[in-house]
């Protein structure tokens, strides 16, 4: 194992802090007694965790968030699945055009996308509907799975399926059997990554949320926008708890390399 | 009747014809290799028997049933891919027990097969790993046993031995020889490698731009080439050119003014031919006492034999003899070449007449 000199550790201590610095700060002002964002000097408190439970709005729109999220990734890999099987396997007219279709969400900007929406909502009378909110997201996340996907699919060996077809599978087994589990990297990532960028989506979701659907970004917003004190940042301490509590299960469940990168 | 039999097969991409005219009958039981250089159809051609690639243009039948547009799960062929092709996440004994599964085979019985045939391969202890905790050449063998344990009526191996390093691939070709014997199941292997083809072949193929240009037992293949490619493609040899002459009853070749005696072949007098000379028919003695004379470019000592290289009146000639504990002649010495006349070959010179010119 080659040791770094003492200039590539200073240089990566500074980077790992400055990630971290935002990270820790929040989380230390969260338990600050105080009325104002500051560092709990003079001891500590839970007041502003007891604050989020008692706002109703925040716990609904949390678990609108949830459920927006985990719809939306999982709609989007039910697409991208098999837009990525076409797209890698296939040769077809507009092929190209589909493969730019998917992806340009990830080029136009949110605020655009979000006005856009509002429009299209108005014209169909769906405001404020949630199963339209879960499609605007879909579009948004979708890009992300697919590139997952394609890059999934460009590294799998072909000849694993043509084996499975010559030992008497049927194209769909072959598929359930074969070619998903030897994808499911790809997938998983994908989902994870759709499942992350909707639940953290603000700018596009300011337009096309009503007082039903408010997502936690959203409602997290709003509030900033009305009133600065540290019940935000104890939002984001739970947050950032939460998150850290599903890497370790899903680490210690099936392992995060497994899921992200495929090595067992 | 033959048991598979392959019908004026063609495939073209565009106007490229990957496999040209293919013709091809196969007894059961029978061990075949497909051998040519890169680019020759021989992979195309396994494919298209396998149901992978479908032919442009031809039939293809088996055991009496045209299987030209069946799919490939419906063949029921064993195949072995070159990249092995195994299930990377199932272990040994659920990759073999894969095609046993989607035919439906009752449990109990699945296993007593699988157990039979990883014994049969000599992986027995190795059911419950997986793919990747094994070598190249245990990769192979389970490859070989998920083909196999599917009782196949015919198993067909792409390039089956050549991700392996060269002392391994020389003993997985008995393994697979002593496996074929065992079960019987007819074989169609294809190679790039010559030796591979002639050691364990009942019939080698000869394959050259699409087409089949040479079909024949493994010995005659080597003796009696039919063009000057298969001459060097099949083991080595030296070429010569020269021009037929009628001598008698025998014939010789005219090289450059001198004359050579041959095996007696049908061309007329005047053709231009091609001389194959293999470097072992080839003996040195003292120079004035062969049939040329030639100094010793080089030597080279190989453990069990010796390779020179000769200048002669008729080019560079190429000669290998077995080391049987003397030092032979040095380079720069002068010595004679001898062979018995019976041991060349005259090959029509043109490429374009591949079909007739063997002695």
């Amino acid at each position: 194992m080659q040791k770094n000199g003492p200039l590539a550790l200073l240089f990566h201590g500074l980077v790992v802090a400055f990630v971290l610095a935002p990270l820790v700060i929040i989380c230390l002002v969260a338990f600050t007694p105080e009325n104002t964002l500051s560092l709990p000097t003079g001891g500590v408190s839970l007041r502003w965790f007891k604050a989020v439970f008692a706002h109703p709005d925040f716990v609904a729109s949390f678990w609108n968030s949830i459920w927006l999220a985990t719809l939306s990734a999982t709609l989007a890999v039910a697409f991208a699945v098999p837009a990525g099987l076409a797209i890698s396997r296939f040769t077809f007219a507009g092929r190209d055009a589909l493969n730019a279709l998917f992806l340009s969400p990830l080029i136009i900007p949110h605020l655009v996308l979000g006005v856009a929406f509002l429009r299209l909502f108005a014209l169909v009378g769906a405001t404020g509907s949630f199963s339209w909110l879960v499609a605007t997201h879909i579009v948004i996340v979708t890009p992300y799975v697919l590139r997952l996907v394609l890059a999934a699919l460009s590294g799998l060996d072909r000849s694993a399926e043509q084996a499975a077809l010559t030992l008497g599978a049927s194209s769909w087994t072959t598929f359930r059997r074969i070619t998903a589990p030897m994808i499911l990297p790809g997938i998983t990532g994908g989902w994870l990554l759709a499942f992350i960028n909707s639940f953290d989506e603000l700018t596009m979701s300011i337009f096309v949320t009503a007082p039903a659907t408010v997502t936690l970004p959203v409602r997290m917003y709003m509030y900033a926008t009305e009133s600065i004190d540290p019940m935000m940042a104890a939002v984001s301490a739970l947050m950032i708890a939460l998150t850290a509590a599903a890497m370790l299960v899903l680490d210690r469940a099936f392992g995060l390399d497994k899921i992200l990168v495929g090595q067992r | 009747m033959a048991f598979l039999a392959l019908e004026r097969v063609s495939k073209h991409y565009g106007a490229m014809a990957a496999v040209d005219d293919a013709a091809l009958t196969i007894e059961k039981g029978e061990f075949v290799s497909l051998l040519g250089p890169s680019g020759c159809g021989k992979t195309t051609t396994l494919q298209m028997i396998a149901g992978l690639v479908e032919p442009s243009a031809g039939r293809i039948v088996l055991d009496g049933r045209d299987i030209t547009n069946e799919k490939p799960n419906r063949r029921g062929l064993g195949v072995v891919f070159q990249s092995y092709a195994l299930f990377p996440h199932m272990t040994v004994a659920e990759n073999v027990t894969f095609g046993l599964e989607m035919r439906r085979v009752p449990r109990s019985e699945r296993i007593e097969r699988v157990r039979e045939m990883l014994a049969l391969v000599q992986l027995s202890v190795f059911a419950d790993r997986y793919p990747r905790e094994m070598s190249g050449g245990q990769r192979q063998r389970v490859a070989i046993a998920r083909a196999l344990v599917i009782a196949p009526p015919v198993l067909l191996l792409d390039e089956p031995l050549s991700n392996l390093d060269a002392k391994l691939r020389e003993e997985m070709q008995f393994e697979l020889r002593r496996i074929q014997r065992k079960v019987g199941t007819t074989t169609i292997m294809v190679t790039h490698d010559q030796a591979e083809a002639l050691s364990i072949s009942d019939r080698v193929v000869v394959m050259e731009q699409g087409r089949m240009t040479q079909v024949d037992a493994p010995y005659r293949l080597y003796e009696q080439p039919s063009n000057a490619f298969i001459a060097s493609f099949v083991g080595k040899t030296n070429l010569i050119a020269g021009v037929w002459r009628r001598d008698g009853m025998a014939g010789a070749v005219d090289i450059g003014g001198i004359r050579l005696e041959a095996p007696s072949a049908d061309f007329p007098a005047g053709t231009p031919v091609t001389l194959s000379i293999r470097p072992e028919k080839i003996l040195l003695r003292k120079a004035g006492e062969g049939q040329l004379d030639g100094r010793i470019a080089s030597r080279f000592f190989l453990g069990s034999q010796w390779l020179f290289t000769l200048e002669t009146p008729i080019g560079t000639i190429t000669v290998s003899i077995p080391n049987q504990g003397e030092e032979p002649p040095a380079e720069g010495a002068t010595v004679g070449l001898d062979w018995s006349p019976a041991s060349l070959r005259v090959i029509a010179s043109a490429m374009a007449h591949p079909g007739g010119g063997t002695a």
